[in-house]
């Protein structure tokens, strides 16, 4: 699970993820640790607690954009990248679904098309010299 | 300025007196929250750095030899926005109380 933790923090902004992916990955790592010991249920809450945590954070950090240190982006943020990042959001949310539902035929299939709506996010936020 | 939410309030809370990790912070508040509220990475890193970029709370590196090196602590106006909200949250509940009286009465 922490792999795919990792995987999910490339979800958030690239400064974002500087500043803070490190100390976020150390965190989940031992509240994982903890909640496995305490039994199934408990760890599959938690995972599923972070899961949705971790999609509605990087949701959230995506359209509060850059620290209010950086520049600000005129006009806020295209609708091009809005665009994409619902998808991504979306997209995640069914493979969360699925996931917890044990619909891992769907899961797998949600899976790709998140890998998709990322890959077409990133390339909509370095066209906009956001990434 | 309005109601801070719940997240930001028991992470304002748990800094007020002694500075914490991002580990600690999430023990620490399901202890203040009566076990109640247990927060999830994202959730504590969104508000945290919402608060570091409102100056809030500063985060600073610990020199001590615990392995989560850190840390983070309330600053002047962090201190102060807390004490405004628990002043709000204390008239909130007055008010509450005496419309409850006047209904017994």
């Amino acid at each position: 699970m922490s792999r795919i933790f990792r995987a999910l923090l490339h979800l958030y902004p690239q400064g974002y993820r500087n500043l803070l992916g490190a100390e976020m990955q150390a965190v989940f790592d031992r509240g994982a640790r903890e909640s496995r010991d305490l039994g199934p249920v408990a760890y599959v809450h938690f995972l599923l607690t972070e899961l949705v945590g971790l999609v509605s954070g990087a949701v959230r950090a995506r359209l509060a954009g850059p620290p209010i240190t950086a520049e600000p982006v005129a006009g806020g943020l295209p609708e091009e990248v809005l665009e994409a990042q619902n998808r991504v959001a979306m997209n995640l949310n069914r493979l969360l679904y699925a996931i917890s539902h044990h619909q891992f035929v769907e899961a797998r299939r949600y899976s790709d098309e998140e890998r998709t709506a990322r890959l077409e996010l990133r390339r909509v936020m370095e066209k906009y010299g956001l990434a | 300025m309005g109601p801070l939410t719940e997240p930001v309030l028991l992470i304002l809370m748990s800094l007020a007196d002694q500075p914490r990790h991002g580990y600690a912070l999430i023990k620490d508040i399901e202890v203040l929250s009566g076990h109640r509220v247990r927060l999830s990475t994202g959730t504590l890193y969104g508000a945290l750095r919402r608060l570091l970029d409102d100056g809030w709370i500063q985060r600073f590196e610990q020199d001590d030899t615990s392995r989560d090196k850190q840390a983070y602590r309330l600053t002047g106006e962090g201190r102060r926005q807390l004490e405004v909200e628990i002043e709000r949250l204390k008239q909130l509940a007055r008010a509450g109380s005496a419309r409850l009286r006047m209904k017994e009465a």
